[in-house]
């Protein structure tokens, strides 16, 4: 269509644009041009544990379960799946399922998968619980833990059976195939073949990544009619918002919060947001500060601070509330936990606690990597302000940010999380355990709270197989943590997508911002 | 000649060793690289693996000398954050900070010449005094600041203003405040592949509307400066006897003007310009920033946000060389037009 | 300068010349509208800006008194506003005239800071290399061609960045004040160092700097107590426009995030800041500040332009 208005398009479009691109194959066929803020690094879906590279494996791969709306578990490559002892579970696999290159699914490659898997040194610690997969028979595996471990239905979300025998051998270079290299040019990075329903056609770092509809793929029943999809990655905010008003692009994610209203306003677009799992929070250092193991002053922070201003004037209500690490729907969320904002319960805690007068301390934030993070921080100083506490507040890169986070370098540090697991153990293993280097327990504890109960109540959760009896201790910890104030939650971050009318984005996109684009229908025009 | 030349490479050189030199010893307090490839949840151990396979643990002397080696050779590395040679990240941005700039410049020359030579002939005329007015307001004015403006009043409209509307003069004055709005603000929409990384705004009527106001904002910060260069110099030789002897001899004003006058207004013209056309690069940043325009200046402070050191390192030496060959085309101009000037007397 | 000195004091020519320069100034001040409306506004901003603890109604920088859920309230004359907050409020809730005021006062104090850096710089470079000659004049000519030639705002925005690099993000907003003093100062002395060395070798020649040396006075004495008054002129010339510079390359640094935190804003910062938030309709909190500083930078160069006319001294060109 945008060809139609250049001047030139006739001249030049002939000589250079290829077949592809030219407006009547693109009317032959339904194309989805979506603009995300980055591209995926790679199309090795092992080099790197993010965002990006997860949305890259549901469109060209299949995970053997995954995630519904409502946080179920929705059978995928796997059909059925039994718990056959406290340590095995046995997964059926479905059958006639052919990869991009024609080779046949099979129990091999789950296996070659996962040992791949845990080499990764991104996934490698979240595959630690499994101690072996074994093929049982062409379409049936078995995986093994060391210790009854109830998460494994949540592990095989992140198992994206890749080609096994696509990647065995040597690349021209005489390199292994299966090698994974960061930040290099491995044979997995530049070449892909998985069961999802989009192969890769082409791909230009940082410029464009094109994908066409696997004619061969598995799921009949899916309602998706894209034939194709090109993603443009655009880093910029206002970019990427302007190009889907003036209709260069159909579909984009994420969308800024200054820019909600704009696009409620637009007639040919839509917005569709949801409250997000990723929690954003305060810890309070009991090291560096000694007022802070009293747990009287922990709490009166707690309620200094004004959760829902922050939600709705610096967020524009991109954001829910929060007073707990467990969004709703996770096994560990307590409804009845909700933001406690009271300054005159304060001021009357800080002055049981002797601190009347208040104190002074260090913050630090990011600066680039949450919604509004220097904001929010600037804000939470000066909600601090008013019990008498003096912040002296710095915010940083997030590529400085993090080398301090490791220092502690600060009294309050911000730190946003999302379980990588979807469950509320994650939040409690990575953040409020006790520190241990050795284990890596509390790697992200910037506030040094430590409570070895919560850690022992944790660790039996992670060994109870009745998930009922689970969520009830996972409950228990995430009340003793609010009780006890370990760290100051303030909210989860929303998510937010928007699109053109005609593309029904709505019923694919989920919590954990994987949209499952094979699924989606874009209406005849 | 070819002296002078070999001395401006010499330059060029030290310049860009003395970049390359500060950009290494600072890049430990740019923030850890490794951050950016890995997920959160990766332990340390791993990530000490991958500093060790990168190089980042070496000694500075042994990393700067294995980059120099290599940068010889015109292999700057890869970008840690695009994952490929920052040679091809810079020349794929490079399209669009030249494009913007040659915008600019026409938009430049197209304006400050006629109004430059008027306000020079006719220096009394209220234009002229108009002219005047409004470039120093011009100078003053944070490019910036023009190019937020200019989103206002030309992306986003103004619909407020402080008139009553029930009068006719309120009514005639809101008409004339408030904008619509609805000019492309941001990036440069579907620029027309040409051939290679090169893709063009200015083969399109939908990719010029996109490079109207970020031209507009850049031309801002020098138009005002080149017109009142223009102005001074043609002052000069409007007073100059050749002038006169041209007016006694009876040739037409306008042949006197625009022959003689503003041939010989041209030549310090040309050599201030040059030098500040090759500035016009610095205030990319300001603009791109602005009008997130897909160029070098935003990809430059995008590599500082996210520490990609090799890339930093490739933008400030390549800038250095656009800078160094600018200047060194100026002054190869400059001493063909007036062969009186000796090159290589010249202080560089 | 107004107190008549003894004529034993001084010789009668310097007094009678300097005498002649006052009233001119005087007089053509006195005929001139514009340079009068420009000084007027300039000593009104710089009063309100010192004057701020006083005048401004609340402190930005104290943040008991910021309330986030009066954030983004518009200026008085909008449907929405806050009798209590005349110009409006920013994002965080602070009231955008009391900020605007206290911002002013931090540029302010940058150019002037960056002014004085870039003149000493300057002046002591262009002393030497115009007196000295030879290999000094040489090096510092070449070390102030290269850097013009890559433009003062490039090289403020590098030395920035690599200042940002060496300190970290956390001192360098500590110190964000002398250190963009430093960068600004760095960046820019060569315009004085040229117009210095100028002035220096067309002294230089003159008799009464012989005589000095035949007296046999040091060369540094030469340089400060001789030469240094007969360059007053075009130095004073180039510092008014030099201060108009300083204050848009700090308000430019800090609108690229190497420069003044907004915790403590400057302008520069406080439009970066409003920026944000121009697309959901909040115009003010970039524009109005915005406004202030091209007003600032716009009296100074008017004040500078007429200085230009009146003292008319010999600037470098190109």
């Amino acid at each position: 269509m945008t060809l139609n208005k250049t001047l030139l398009a006739s001249v030049i479009g002939a000589a250079m644009t290829t077949a592809a691109l030219s407006p009547a194959a693109a009317q032959a066929e339904t194309t989805l041009r979506m603009a995300y803020d980055a591209d995926p690094v790679s199309l090795d879906i092992h080099e790197q544990l993010s965002g990006g590279i997860l949305q890259l494996s549901h469109m060209t791969f299949d995970p053997l379960v995954r995630w519904t709306r409502d946080l179920e578990f929705e059978p995928r490559l796997a059909t059925d799946w039994e718990q056959v002892d406290p340590t095995t579970m046995r997964m059926t696999l479905r059958e006639g399922v052919e990869f991009h290159s024609g080779n046949a699914f099979t129990a091999e490659d789950v296996v070659w998968t996962v040992e791949r898997l845990k080499r990764s040194p991104d996934f490698k610690a979240i595959f630690e619980p499994i101690a072996e997969v074994t093929a049982v028979d062409a379409h049936t595996v078995e995986f093994t833990t060391a210790k009854p471990y109830p998460l494994l239905p949540n592990l095989a979300t992140y198992i994206f059976p890749m080609d096994s025998a696509f990647y065995s051998g040597n690349d021209a270079d005489g390199d292994p195939k299966d090698e994974i290299v960061k930040n290099g040019n491995s044979y997995a990075s530049r070449h892909l073949s998985g069961t999802g329903p989009y192969e890769v056609t082409d791909r230009r770092q940082g410029v464009r990544i094109a994908f066409e509809r696997n004619d061969a793929y598995w799921d009949e029943s899916s309602p998706g009619n894209v034939d194709r999809i090109v993603m443009t990655p655009i880093s910029e905010n206002a970019t990427r918002v302007a190009a889907l008003l003036s209709g260069d692009v159909d579909f984009i994610a994420p969308v800024p919060p200054n820019d909600l209203a704009r696009i409620r306003a637009d007639e040919d677009a839509k917005l569709v947001t949801m409250s997000g799992t990723r929690i954003i929070l305060f810890h309070m250092n009991q090291e560096r500060v000694e007022a802070f193991q009293d747990p009287r002053v922990r709490q009166a922070f707690a309620y200094a601070i004004n959760q829902q201003g922050i939600a709705d004037r610096l967020m524009k209500g991109f954001a829910t509330p929060a007073a707990q690490f467990s969004p709703q729907g996770y096994a560990g969320h307590v409804d009845s936990l909700a933001p406690r904002h009271d300054l005159e319960k304060a001021k009357q805690l800080m002055a049981e606690a002797g601190y009347e007068d208040g104190f002074e301390i260090t913050m630090m934030a990011p600066n680039n990597r949450y919604v509004n993070d220097a904001k929010i921080a600037q804000a939470v100083a000066a909600m601090l302000a008013r019990i008498n506490v003096s912040v002296d507040l710095k915010t940083l890169p997030k590529a400085q940010y993090w080398g301090e986070y490791d220092d502690r370098a600060a009294d309050m540090m911000m730190i946003g999380w999302h379980a990588d697991t979807e469950d509320s153990a994650n939040f409690h293993e990575y953040l409020t355990a006790c520190p241990d280097a050795d284990s890596g327990a509390g790697q992200y504890n910037a506030g040094n709270y430590c409570n070895p109960e919560l850690d022992q109540l944790v660790a039996e959760a992670n060994l109870e197989v009745d998930l009922a009896k689970r969520a009830e201790m996972l409950q228990q910890v995430e009340q003793a943590l609010y009780d006890d104030a370990a760290f100051i939650p303030l909210h989860w971050q929303d998510l937010a997508w928007a699109a053109t009318d005609n593309a029904d984005i709505a019923p694919v996109l989920n919590v954990m911002n994987f949209p499952y684009l094979g699924d989606l229908v874009i209406a005849e025009e | 000649m070819i002296a002078f030349l070999i001395k401006r490479l010499f330059h060029a050189l030290l310049v860009m060793f003395v970049i390359s030199v500060i950009a290494f010893a600072i890049q430990d307090n740019l923030g850890d690289p490794i951050q950016q490839m890995v997920g959160q949840s990766v332990p340390e151990s791993e990530r000490e693996a991958l500093r060790e396979e990168l190089g980042l643990n070496d000694p500075f002397a042994v990393q700067y000398l294995r980059f120099a080696a290599n940068a010889v050779q015109f292999d700057f590395g890869y970008s840690y954050v695009f994952n490929e040679p920052t040679t091809e990240v810079i020349l794929r941005h490079l399209p669009a900070t030249l494009e913007l700039v040659a915008a600019s410049t026409l938009l430049i020359i197209a304006l400050s010449i006629p109004i430059g030579v008027y306000s020079a002939i006719k220096p009394r005329a209220w234009l002229s005094r108009l002219f005047m007015g409004v470039s120093i307001i011009g100078i003053s004015i944070p490019v910036f600041l023009t190019a937020i403006v200019l989103i206002q009043l030309f992306a986003i409209g103004v619909s407020w203003s402080p008139f009553p509307g029930d009068t006719g003069w309120g009514a005639w004055l809101n008409d004339l405040l408030t904008t619509d709005g609805g000019m492309p603000a941001y990036g440069r929409g579907n620029p027309v592949p040409v051939f290679g990384t090169w893709e063009t705004n200015f083969a399109s009527l939908e990719g010029l509307t996109y490079l109207v106001l970020p031209a507009i904002s850049l031309a801002s910060i020098m138009l005002p400066l080149f017109i009142r260069l223009i102005r001074a110099e043609m002052l000069e030789v409007l007073q100059s006897d050749y002038v006169k002897f041209a007016r006694a001899k009876g040739l037409s004003p306008r042949r006197i003007y625009f022959l003689h006058a503003l041939k010989n207004t041209m030549l310090p013209v040309i050599t201030v310009g040059g030098v500040q056309i090759g500035t016009l690069v610095a205030y990319t940043i300001l603009t791109e920033t602005v009008f997130q325009w897909p160029g070098m200046g935003l990809m430059f402070l995008d590599a500082i946000e996210r520490s990609d050191i090799p890339l930093i390192v490739t933008y400030l030496m390549i800038v250095g060389l656009i800078f160094v060959i600018t200047n060194t085309l100026v002054d190869l101009i400059y001493g063909l037009v007036n062969p009186t000037v000796k090159l290589t007397g010249k202080p560089a | 300068m107004t107190i008549p000195t003894s004529p034993l004091e001084r010789s009668p020519t310097t007094s009678r010349r300097e005498r002649l320069r006052d009233s001119y100034l005087l007089y053509s001040f006195l005929r001139d509208p514009i340079a009068q409306l420009s000084l007027l506004v300039f000593i009104v901003l710089v009063a309100a800006a010192v004057l701020a603890p006083w005048l401004a109604p609340m402190n930005p920088y104290d943040l008991a008194q910021i309330d986030i859920l009066a954030s983004e309230l518009p200026p008085l004359w909008i449907d929405g506003s806050d009798p209590a907050y005349l110009m409006g409020t920013d994002a965080q809730g602070r009231d955008l005239l009391s900020t605007i005021l206290y911002g002013a006062r931090v540029s302010l104090i940058i150019g002037f800071g960056a002014v004085a850096m870039q003149a000493a710089l300057g002046v002591c470079f262009g002393l030497l290399a115009g007196y000295l000659g030879g290999r000094v004049d040489a090096f510092l000519m070449r070390l102030a061609d290269i850097q013009l030639s890559f433009s003062t705002l490039m090289v403020a925005i590098v030395v920035g960045a690599l200042f940002k690099a060496i300190f970290g993000g956390a001192t360098y907003s500590a110190y964000a004040v002398p250190l963009l003093v430093l960068i600004i100062g760095l960046a820019e002395w060569p315009q004085y160092a040229r117009t210095v060395r100028a002035s220096v070798l067309a002294e230089k020649g003159k008799e009464y700097v012989d005589a000095a040396r035949v007296m046999g006075l040091s060369s540094r004495r030469i340089m400060f107590r001789h030469i240094l008054p007969n360059t007053l002129s075009p130095i004073f010339v180039i510092s008014t426009v030099q201060v108009a510079n300083a204050i848009i390359s700090e308000a430019a640094l800090s609108f690229l995030g190497l420069g003044m935190p907004e915790t403590q804003p400057s302008l520069g910062s406080l439009i970066k800041s409003g920026f944000d938030y121009i697309q959901s309709g909040s115009w003010w909190i970039t524009l109005i500040p915005g406004l202030v500083l091209v007003v600032l930078v716009l009296v100074i160069n008017l004040l500078g332009d007429w200085l230009r006319d009146v003292l008319n001294p010999r600037l470098y060109k190109g």
